[in-house]
């Protein structure tokens, strides 16, 4: 038992330790690369690991596969952007406004799903999704519908945003480690291994169930607030289907269930779909090509190939 | 007497979501995952079909019949290269099956849909109807000829499903399977083969349907998305698994939401259907028709 524990803190550390050196160096790139271009590109990518990161929490580290990570990224964009459109709130009020949006939203849906698991889950996240979608997209008169909204930038520095992305990516990081450290993960890896099992040692599954969600979907608004005001436009695009499908095919290359493999495999994904681009916009129907073969054969993701870890 | 041509243009909608949905239901029944790539089965069918009639120069009823082989022979593949780890050696799968099947399944969505337009193009093709006619009115209902040939074939198609289900050896097969994987097996059934047949016969249901709009529609790569979406609906609708209960689940979304449409909101018809599905999946889980007592 003392054994366990301790290979799964050991396990824990040098994963996050893995993630920290990809962090360590994301943060000397702006020394060698300055094109506002690939900047560009790379804030992007940090915007996709954190859904990832967030979207791992809920589906590898407490075992409910959600559909809607892409939804509530959509959804703390356009609490940020309403709230600037209608009331002309600053920032400062905006994006925590999101944050919590999100968080209580997410909490809200970790309510309503509680007893559900599997396909039904998948399914009902889904209808969540596009119900969320269809709506935003079509009330006009109060989201301005399929044109989107402008958003107040905060900074116009390129190096800054990557930067300031770069910091919230470690902040969500280390919060994560220290709660995955803490009772709160042990909880939640017990409740994707054994739902009934956790309940009956004494485990509230009601309760950190509904946290994982709220946590999760408030990391997705976070990083989709943050996301609207870097491109300074949020449209109902940014809850499609398919966004959700590239942040699953993220954590699904990158290894579930780790810190590192969501931020692994956000950047490599999107970062080859960029070099891919080029190549006749196949990068698409490469990646899910490349996510097939891994969910087949390689269950553990780049991660697990690269511990040793099948 | 709009209220009658609603019913239907309804009706007619509620048997093309039928044709769709009863594999999905089937595939659930016997290995209870959803496959996200079934409307993409649907997309297929409407593409052979088109390109069929019109590079090859084939009659419209050939090309119908080449896509109900294309969907059969791609439901069959994708069982057989992706479906099968669900249950052989099933016991090391148990907790991360629903994921897996989601993930796999979802994967060949987006694959489908990027090779066809990579391949195809994004552009929206014309079919040609199988037989031309102008709108005409029967009463108060404004018909067309495609859609009139399209709902009678779709209507035979479920009734030769219904009887081959019922009463043929392979159907009983399908049924035993369905119930109880293990004990079918020990009764002599080659319970492998037939999630192949059941598989087969999905991809050819969702590509006729496909094939058979494609002339209403003009397909375009990502066509597949709302029928599935619809037959998401239908199956939760009609109890998980169950085929009658799909049946019956189709036809009631179709006029559903054919009156929805015209009299509550038209921009908000999609939303409709899915929040009826949110509904039901926390009130009443196993569905109008479904069983009790199943683990949800």
């Amino acid at each position: 038992m003392n054994d366990a524990r301790n290979l799964w803190s050991r396990r824990l550390r040098t994963d996050f330790r893995a993630a920290l050196s990809i962090i360590a160096a994301l943060a000397v790139v702006p020394l060698f690369v300055s094109s506002p271009y690939w900047l560009g590109i790379l804030v992007v990518s940090i915007y996709f690991a954190l859904l990832a990161l967030g979207w791992n929490l809920l589906a590898g580290f407490t075992g409910q596969f959600s559909l809607a990570p892409a939804a509530f990224a959509m959804l703390g964009a356009y609490a940020t952007a309403l709230l600037d459109y209608h009331l002309k709130a600053p920032l400062a009020i905006g994006i925590p406004a999101g944050i919590l949006a999100t968080a209580l939203l997410g909490w809200l849906l970790g309510r309503i799903v509680l007893r559900l698991k599997g396909p039904y889950l998948a399914l009902t996240t889904l209808s969540f999704a596009e119900i969320s979608r269809v709506v935003v997209g079509n009330s006009h008169e109060f989201t301005r519908g399929d044109q989107g909204l402008n958003v107040p930038t905060l900074m116009q520095s390129r190096v800054g945003y990557y930067y300031l992305f770069l910091a919230v990516l470690l902040g969500v990081l280390c919060a994560l480690y220290l709660l995955m450290r803490a009772r709160a993960g042990r909880f939640w890896l017990a409740i994707r291994d054994d739902e009934t099992g956790a309940a009956s040692r004494g485990i509230d599954v009601v309760r950190y169930k509904t946290l994982a969600f709220a946590l999760s979907c408030a990391i997705c608004g976070l990083a989709g607030s943050l996301y609207g005001t870097f491109s300074q436009l949020v449209s109902p695009e940014l809850g499609l289907l398919l966004q959700t499908g590239l942040v699953i095919s993220m954590v699904v290359i990158g290894g579930m269930g780790t810190l590192t493999g969501p931020v692994a495999g956000a950047l490599i994904v999107y970062l080859s779909s960029e070099l891919l681009r080029g190549v006749g916009n196949i990068q698409l129907i490469v990646f899910s090509l490349v996510v097939i073969v891994f969910a087949r054969f390689f269950r553990t993701g780049l991660f697990g190939l690269a511990t040793g870890r099948r | 007497m709009l209220a009658l041509d609603l019913f239907v243009n309804g009706l007619i909608f509620g048997l093309f979501y039928a044709l769709m949905a009863v594999g999905l239901a089937m595939v659930f029944g016997v290995l209870k995952v959803v496959n996200f790539a079934h409307g993409e089965f649907y997309m297929v069918g409407a593409y052979t079909y088109v390109l069929c009639a019109m590079k090859l120069n084939v009659s419209p009823w050939v090309a119908l019949a080449m896509a109900a082989f294309a969907g059969a022979a791609l439901g069959w593949t994708v069982e057989r290269l992706l479906m099968r780890p669900l249950y052989v050696g099933y016991a090391s799968w148990s907790i991360m099956k629903d994921e897996y099947a989601v993930v796999v399944t979802f994967g060949l969505s987006l694959l489908l849909i990027n090779l066809v337009d990579k391949v195809v193009g994004p552009y929206p093709y014309r079919g040609p109807a199988l037989i031309e006619t102008s709108r005409f009115a029967v009463g108060p209902v404004m018909l067309n000829g495609q859609k009139l040939i399209a709902a009678g074939i779709s209507a035979a198609l479920l009734v030769a499903l219904a009887l081959f289900i019922k009463r043929s050896l392979w159907g009983r097969q399908i049924q035993a399977v369905a119930q109880n994987r293990l004990g079918a097996s020990l009764a002599g059934i080659d319970a492998t083969r037939t999630t192949s047949l059941i598989f087969a016969i999905s991809g050819l249901l969702a590509a006729l349907a496909g094939a058979l709009l494609a002339p209403l529609i003009n397909p375009s790569p990502d066509v597949g998305a709302f029928p599935a979406i619809k037959s998401y609906v239908i199956v939760v609708l009609g109890g998980m698994g169950s085929l009658w209960g799909a049946m019956a689940a189709a036809l009631i979304l179709g006029v559903l939401e054919s009156f929805f449409a015209v009299y509550v909101s038209y921009d908000y018809r999609d939303a409709f259907g899915l929040l009826i599905l949110m509904l039901v999946l926390i009130f009443r889980p196993q569905g109008l028709l479904g069983e009790k007592g199943r683990e949800v």
